[in-house]
């Protein structure tokens, strides 16, 4: 029972964590029909100016993660501006674009940073242990920032003035240009949005898992699959499907082994596209 | 026209120094082509790999390798492997296609699938790789393997029982690849021969990020030790991290990785007792302190421990041209074989004919380590065993 326990917390608390990431992934999908290949780059350079800033440069974490974040932001925007939007946010061309801006934010990152893997310090540390049950205080405080911020997601999305206007902008482009909405500005907020959700990300991976150019590629993989199990766009699909991968890994990963746990997620994620071509909740675009 | 006085100077100095040239000039080149992990999860072992091996070279070509009358350099030329066996392939295909008769490859991966090409075209391969009779046996007379790696257990493990005699149960963690199967059945096999108990192996896919999973089942294995075997990098790491964090309080033995970066992602508290096999951090030896003393010079603080670990096959590779008098690779191969070189890791020859059934594989003492207040401190120096 008590690894049962162990097995399920610990995919959970990994599965917050990949959802955050995905739900940046999502955002873009749902609004602009994109899917943005950069954003295991931003993940990976916010973990990387997080580091360098509060770490490296000494000027502490509370300068780091805004810094970071900006950062994020404006890169994204940078994204939008001169990559998305020149090709008219035709999916295929932004996706091929993506894989090559990709690559070459990776590539500049070993320049740049060097290719040795690097640490950021736990917020929290220390091991909380319950019973048998043990887990890093830090990984449950991701875990816990990840939930609060989609929360905070899907309240922006569902109350504001500037979410219902991007969800207005993802449900009909045309009518809400009719009712006075920017599309270029809704777009622009979600490239804002999803950066940001990506420097958290960022943040919490390095903080759990280290910092190094190659970090944002596999989080972007399971980003995929989720988005695509709880359907493209679709902000509870996503929650959903990340915390199901989290605990299927956990249980495959540890029962069978981790090799097995691509293979499974893998095998979910086709058995899914085959029932439902759309994901779980997604819907037509 | 008016030659500025600098100018003249220069070309003056540039005359003078070329006719002060010995007779044999370093005209010739012998290329050897180094296949690393220059990008990708384990370049930090890579690019440390390049540079020590280009500056080895460069007090190699200063000093020159005299054969008959002419005197040779040692050109390194790198490729990026990328830790890919498809890369390590075609980067063989292209060095074979250019004629270089000498290769250096790292991991078992990027060493194994090359090795039948690089014999077939009696190319001399030195590989720093985990490995068994698939990449050093007889019927691949011209492969070596220029670090002790897997064979290290069988000076490790004679040790461990003496240094640590409360540990009795190991358990073993590899990469699911070809340098972790390689490394678990070796060190497995040798657990046992030392009178261990193995009670599990489990496997993980190499760089990944959760090592929760893992962790969790070797915890309930409830091992003395855990032999990390063939991982390496950030994978060590974040393993240790994730053992720690799950409660785990026994003994973690691994080796192959840079130190004071491994301490850096597991954290100094979760590092903490890691016997680090296979690993100097620093100078004991006025040969030691010089070659840390390049690395910090050059390239600043910090040492890599690594280096030392690739420091001395140049030399050996260099001695045994010398030896052969010739760049033929089937003499330089022979000469290989009984060339005892004293290097900055001791006295270090091509042995463990008793195990491969060639002398293929390099044999040297073991330096241990242990990681102490979040430092890398040697422990011991542990001889190569008689008889292997």
């Amino acid at each position: 029972m008590t690894l049962l326990v162990q097995i399920v917390l610990s995919g959970l608390v990994t599965g917050l964590i990949y959802m955050l990431i995905a739900l940046g992934v999502t955002l873009l999908f749902g609004i602009l029909r994109v899917v943005n290949f950069v954003h295991g780059e931003l993940v990976m350079l916010s973990a990387f100016l997080i580091w360098w800033i509060g770490i490296d440069q000494g000027l502490t974490l509370f300068v780091a993660i805004p810094l970071a974040i900006i950062a994020a932001a404006i890169v994204g925007v940078l994204c939008q501006k001169f990559l998305f939007k020149r090709l008219q946010y035709d999916m295929l061309n932004c996706f091929i674009v993506g894989i090559g801006a990709s690559f070459a934010i990776r590539s500049a990152s070993w320049a740049i940073f060097g290719p040795e893997p690097q640490a950021i310090p736990a917020m929290l540390p220390g091991v909380l242990r319950i019973g048998g049950v043990f887990m890093a205080k830090q990984r449950l405080l991701a875990a816990a920032i990840c939930a609060v911020l989609a929360l905070a997601l899907w309240a922006f999305l569902r109350f504001t003035r500037p979410g219902k206007a991007m969800r207005a902008v993802e449900q009909d482009r045309e009518a809400a240009v009719l009712m006075g909405i920017d599309p270029e500005s809704v777009y622009m907020s979600a490239f804002v949005i999803s950066a940001a959700l990506a420097a958290v990300g960022g943040l919490m991976l390095g903080t759990i898992f280290g910092v190094d150019p190659e970090m944002g590629a596999e989080p972007l993989l399971k980003s995929f699959i989720i988005v695509q199990i709880g359907g493209m766009g679709s902000i509870g699909g996503t929650v959903l499907a990340g915390l199901f991968i989290g605990v299927a890994d956990s249980i495959t990963g540890t029962l069978l082994g981790g090799e097995l746990a691509f293979i499974i997620d893998f095998a979910i994620l086709m058995l899914i596209l085959i029932a439902r071509p759309k994901g779980l909740f997604g819907y037509d675009a | 026209m008016r030659l500025p006085r600098r100018d003249f100077l220069a070309a003056s100095t540039s005359v003078a120094a070329l006719g002060a040239r010995p007779a044999l000039a370093a005209d010739k080149e012998i290329v050897i082509a180094c296949s690393l992990p220059l990008s990708g999860p384990a370049a930090p072992t890579g690019i440390t790999t390049q540079r020590t091996v280009e500056h080895c070279c460069e007090l190699i070509s200063q000093e020159g390798i005299i054969i008959g009358g002419d005197r040779y350099k040692l050109t390194p030329k790198f490729y990026d492997n990328k830790y890919i066996p498809a890369e390590a392939v075609s980067v063989v295909e292209k060095v074979l296609a250019d004629g270089v008769k000498y290769l250096f490859v790292t991991g078992s991966g990027n060493s194994v699938p090359v090795v039948g090409k690089t014999t077939e075209a009696k190319v001399l391969q030195l590989s720093g790789a985990s490995g068994k009779e698939h990449l050093t046996a007889p019927r691949f007379p011209l492969s070596f393997r220029v670090q002790p790696t897997n064979e290290t257990a069988y000076a490790v493990y004679p040790w461990l029982k003496t240094a640590f005699p409360g540990v009795k149960k190991v358990a073993h963690m590899d990469p699911s690849d070809e340098a972790g199967f390689t490394e678990a059945e070796d060190r497995t096999m040798i657990a046992a021969k030392n009178g261990l108990t193995n009670i599990g192996k489990e496997f993980f896919k190499r760089g990944s990020t959760d090592m929760y999973p893992v962790a969790t089942r070797l915890v309930g294995m409830n091992p003395d030790i855990i032999d990390f075997g063939g991982t390496i990098g950030r994978d060590q790491g974040l393993a240790v991290k994730a053992l720690r964090e799950l409660g785990y309080k026994g003994q973690i033995l691994l080796g192959y990785s840079d130190a004071r970066s491994f301490v850096e992602i597991a954290g100094a508290d979760a590092a903490e007792g890691t016997i680090m096999f296979d690993t100097l951090v620093e100078g004991k030896t006025p040969e030691q302190t010089a070659v840390v003393d390049w690395w910090v010079g050059k390239y600043g603080q910090p040492f890599p421990s690594y280096v030392f670990l690739m420091w001395d096959w140049p030399f050996i590779f260099a001695d045994a041209i010398r030896k052969a008098q010739s760049i033929d690779t089937e003499k330089v191969a022979e000469a290989l074989r009984t060339t005892v070189h004293k290097g900055v890791l001791g006295e270090e020859r091509f042995g463990m004919k008793s195990v491969y059934g060639i002398d293929c594989s390099l044999t040297r003492q073991i330096p241990m380590s242990v990681i102490k207040g979040g430092k890398p401190v040697w422990l011991a120096t542990i001889d190569w065993p008689a008889g292997v």
